[in-house]
């Protein structure tokens, strides 16, 4: 019982920074349309880049900080150098730019920063696990869940209530009608990708904390993809309860059937997950089904 | 029905000759000296090294036809071929190593050839089972299910189950003789060119004569619009998941040939990466064309090569370029992807188009 409650909560913990990377993957779905497949690598940028600035004596918050700032230049940049020009193709074209921009970060990020683990030292946050009762919450944990959380409530409410808002809303749901009434196309794409960029930074951040940064955090980017699919891939609350129960899903299966299957099920469970759950439930919780006529 | 477009003064008479394969005495000659050049001046003319190039560009071409079929023709996105092939490749090699053959099988060297259809279709029915939910969802949530088969597949159950059958570790090889075909040994790059030709000649036939029929006209109807195609009586779930078994069989073909070229066997051949690579191919090549898949794996794999070239070249001055050469390779391909689907972004396969078209239309302009 208390190993369940134990995996549960680390579960839960562990979702939120998931969440808050699939945060990112929701945004540019839900202004542009387009699933960012360079996302992994967008998580690694923001890992190593807190990590330099970290390292050579920067506090923690202002690494973060600055991070976000450089997150913003880059996607501005991204926005106008590449996808600019692709408004108005199709999507498979947009998509498979963002696989090529994958590439091209991920051959920049091992040229600068090579292919080493690298950890922050000395660690950010306290390795003293918080105690409540007999369950140990690692404060790294808990942190991440909080600031997810925060930025959660942040990114909805500029959705719902904000002019920008609902115009990249208006631009995903309908590229050409949003144009023709006056919605700037290359706006909302220049401030989805700035958002998707700071949003997969922090991420990146919280979970080189955890593990120490490598290329295989850029993994952990990609394993959020079932937790997008779980919750639809347009919904911002589907985003974290899908985020959540991807952390809890894995957690668990690490726990009770590694046993069973040695190795790494744990990566693996929620992909299969994913695939069965598509099934019977292809648009996810809160994804738009799309009624089609002729 | 002509899907070619004839040249002035060219018409044609019979039914015969619209259906035929080659419908002018142009096209005739071309693809001739095409196929002479394939298998009678490249295997006389190419030294040892440029073989290695052509079967890379064999095995490359014959992945990006499974994904053009999918991809292409019948607008299912598959970011997860690279596990199909893998399916093909140790399905080969396991056949060839563990199955107890009856000895007059592998004395008139059949193991292999029979071990090559067994990779297809398993790997074609493991391809079907990954396009089960494309019943029910198209674009980006069919290609996660295809993401999900290469994490399945290769990082799961391939790396901690099968490459652990016979207890050889992670890397199989395949001891020198046992791949044979009848009499003859592949043993040679020279031998592996001649396998690959013929198969992809082969496949590239199939798959083009495939298109021709009833069943390619279905797949075009529904990457066009899937849900017209539907009204007009065609079993959509059906056809859907017969593009994915024909994109696996091929597949499985690659895989089993790669096997021949190098005799040895580990999960990092066939990494997420190389599933891109072939999305990227076909969209280099241009999608929903057969040339497009040749075009398309020539030009990356030669790109590949003179980059290599280049780097060796540099790499007497700056010695850290030979170091970090595997990931300036990935950020040109990536930059490679991003430039051609902004600047041609019906790929080469179309600028091939225009060339033809204006030598037929010639001396008009259009």
């Amino acid at each position: 019982m208390e190993l369940f409650v134990m995996s549960l909560i680390n579960g839960i913990m562990v979702g939120g920074v998931y969440a808050l990377v699939a945060l990112g993957w929701v945004l540019i779905y839900k202004c542009s349309g387009v699933l960012n497949l360079a996302m992994g690598e967008l998580t690694l940028i923001g890992a190593y880049v807190t990590l330099t600035f970290y390292q050579i004596g920067v506090p923690f918050v202002l690494a973060i900080i600055i991070t976000l700032f450089i997150g913003i230049i880059l996607g501005i940049l991204v926005e106008r150098i590449f996808l600019d020009r692709l408004i108005g193709e199709p999507i498979l074209a947009v998509l498979m730019v963002t696989v090529g921009l994958s590439f091209f970060f991920k051959g920049i990020i091992e040229f600068i920063w090579e292919a080493k683990t690298r950890a922050f030292t000395p660690p950010v946050f306290s390795l003293e696990p918080i105690e409540i009762g007999f369950i140990k919450i690692s404060s790294v944990y808990l942190w991440s869940f909080i600031l997810a959380i925060v930025l959660f409530l942040l990114f909805s409410a500029f959705f719902k209530y904000s002019h920008w808002g609902l115009a990249m809303q208006a631009t995903a749901d309908d590229e050409t009608a949003a144009l023709s009434v006056g919605v700037s196309a290359r706006f909302v794409y220049a401030a989805a990708w700035a958002i998707a960029f700071m949003s997969a930074g922090v991420g990146g951040a919280l979970l080189g904390n955890i593990n120490g940064v490598n290329i295989s955090t850029g993994y952990l980017g990609l394993l959020v993809l079932p937790a997008v699919v779980l919750g639809g891939l347009n919904s911002i609350p589907g985003a974290v309860l899908g985020g959540i129960t991807i952390g809890v899903l894995q957690n668990l299966s690490g726990t009770y059937l590694d046993q069973y299957f040695p190795g790494g099920v744990k990566e693996v469970f929620p992909f299969a997950f994913m695939v069965v759950f598509m099934l019977f439930k292809p648009y996810g919780f809160w994804g738009w089904e799309r009624i089609e006529r002729m | 029905m002509s899907n070619v477009w004839l040249p002035c003064g060219l018409y044609h008479q019979k039914y015969s000759e619209d259906h035929g394969w080659w419908q002018t005495p142009v096209i005739k000659g071309k693809m001739i000296l095409l196929l002479a050049l394939v298998f009678i001046i490249f295997p006389l003319t190419l030294t040892g090294y440029w073989f290695g190039v052509a079967n890379m560009i064999g095995y490359t071409a014959m992945g990006a036809l499974g994904v053009q079929i999918l991809i292409g023709y019948a607008g299912l996105v598959t970011l997860g071929h690279a596990a199909f092939i893998a399916v093909g490749a140790y399905t080969s090699t396991l056949l060839i190593l563990q199955f107890p053959w009856p000895q007059i099988l592998v004395d008139w060297g059949l193991a292999y050839p029979i071990s090559i259809i067994i990779a297809g279709i398993l790997a074609g029915l493991w391809s079907v089972l990954f396009g089960l939910p494309s019943a029910k969802v198209k674009g980006f949530y069919l290609i996660l299910t295809t993401m999900a088969a290469q994490f399945i597949t290769v990082d799961f159950l391939i790396t901690q189950y099968v490459s652990q059958i016979g207890g050889r570790g992670q890397a199989f090889s395949l001891p020198p003789g046992t791949i044979k075909i009848g009499p003859w040994v592949i043993d040679s790059e020279l031998k592996t060119y001649f396998l690959m030709a013929v198969l992809l000649t082969l496949s590239v036939m199939i798959f083009a004569n495939l298109l021709r029929s009833k069943v390619g006209r279905a797949w075009i109807a529904i990457r066009d619009n899937d849900i017209a195609a539907e009204t007009m009586g065609i079993n959509i779930i059906w056809y859907k998941l017969l593009n994915f078994f024909v994109a696996g069989f091929i597949a499985g073909l690659a895989g089993a040939f790669w096997v021949s070229n190098t005799a040895a066997l580990s999960p990092e051949h066939f990494p997420w990466f190389w599933s891109l690579w072939l999305v990227g191919v076909i969209l280099i090549g241009g999608v929903g064309s057969i040339h497009g898949v040749i075009f398309g794996s020539v030009f990356m794999v030669l790109i590949m090569e003179f980059i290599q070239y280049g780097v060796m070249l540099l790499g007497d001055v700056y010695p850290d370029l030979m170091i970090k050469f595997l990931y300036i390779k990935e950020s040109v391909f990536g930059l490679a992807i991003c430039v051609f689907l902004i600047f041609q972004p019906r790929g080469l396969s179309y600028r091939w188009w225009q060339i033809k078209n204006y030598f037929n239309l010639w001396p008009f302009s259009y």
